[in-house]
């Protein structure tokens, strides 16, 4: 396979995956999405192998190695951060590790806004839960990518010399 | 860590592309281990030696070693 049809490819299957998650949502099937998603990778891993003309060899699989170990340091930490977060606001709540607090009897508002607006989890806060990790993903990709350059450009990927045209 | 790939390339009438070749490498690799940007790995560093049939301290040059050559 040439380069360029993988890249082709590749751009179908994230369009395919676009249409997928819009479908999952509209018929409110989750599993639909994540199952096409790994399936989308594992293709992509697949198709990748199959490019004829990508030499890989020690100095290139170092810097993507490099790479990879300096964005996990960064994001560990961040995806902990959240997650630690996440948790606590989880656990805050009635359900959680905390009992509900009792109602104040002397005040009858307090009890009618806790039957109109009870003290649960807003299910929002998991949609923004989702979009918020996936941004970060998206920043990790970016974090990922700008090491990608810093250290091919310290291990000479775009050095010329007389030799080159 | 200096080389002299680029000596035994001329001596050998090898582009960095025909060693590259050779090798199974990139020709950004051998291009970036004749300026010294990247130290290759023992492995790597035991096929050129053995490519142009001579050691390793005969392309190598550890420290010290370069500075007295």
């Amino acid at each position: 396979m040439k380069r360029n049809t993988f890249y082709l490819l590749a751009g179908i299957i994230a369009l395919a995956e676009v249409a997928i998650f819009w479908l999952s949502v509209e018929i409110e099937r989750p599993i639909l999405i994540q199952i096409a998603f790994v399936l989308g990778v594992l293709l992509i891993y697949g198709a990748r192998r199959m490019v004829e003309d990508r030499v890989e060899d020690e100095r290139t699989a170092m810097i993507t190695q490099k790479a990879a170990l300096r964005t996990l340091e960064v994001f560990w930490v961040v995806f902990f951060v959240v997650s630690l977060g996440s948790a606590v606001a989880a656990f805050s709540r009635p359900l959680g590790l905390r009992p509900p607090p009792p109602p104040d009897p002397n005040t009858t508002h307090t009890l009618i806004l806790r039957i109109t607006e009870p003290d649960v989890l807003p299910f929002d806060l998991f949609g923004r839960f989702a979009v918020g990790q996936l941004v970060l993903l998206c920043l990790m990709i970016f974090l990922y990518v700008g090491f990608r350059v810093y250290y091919a450009r310290k291990y000479g990927e775009w050095d010329t010399d007389e030799e080159q045209d | 860590m200096k080389n002299r790939i680029k000596v035994y390339r001329a001596m050998h009438d090898l582009t960095q592309e025909g060693l590259a070749n050779e090798l199974g490498v990139t020709r950004q690799t051998i291009l970036a281990i004749e300026k010294g940007k990247y130290d290759p790995s023992l492995d790597l560093a035991f096929k050129i030696a053995r490519f142009f049939g001579v050691t390793i301290e005969d392309i190598f040059l550890y420290g010290d070693t370069a500075e007295r050559k």
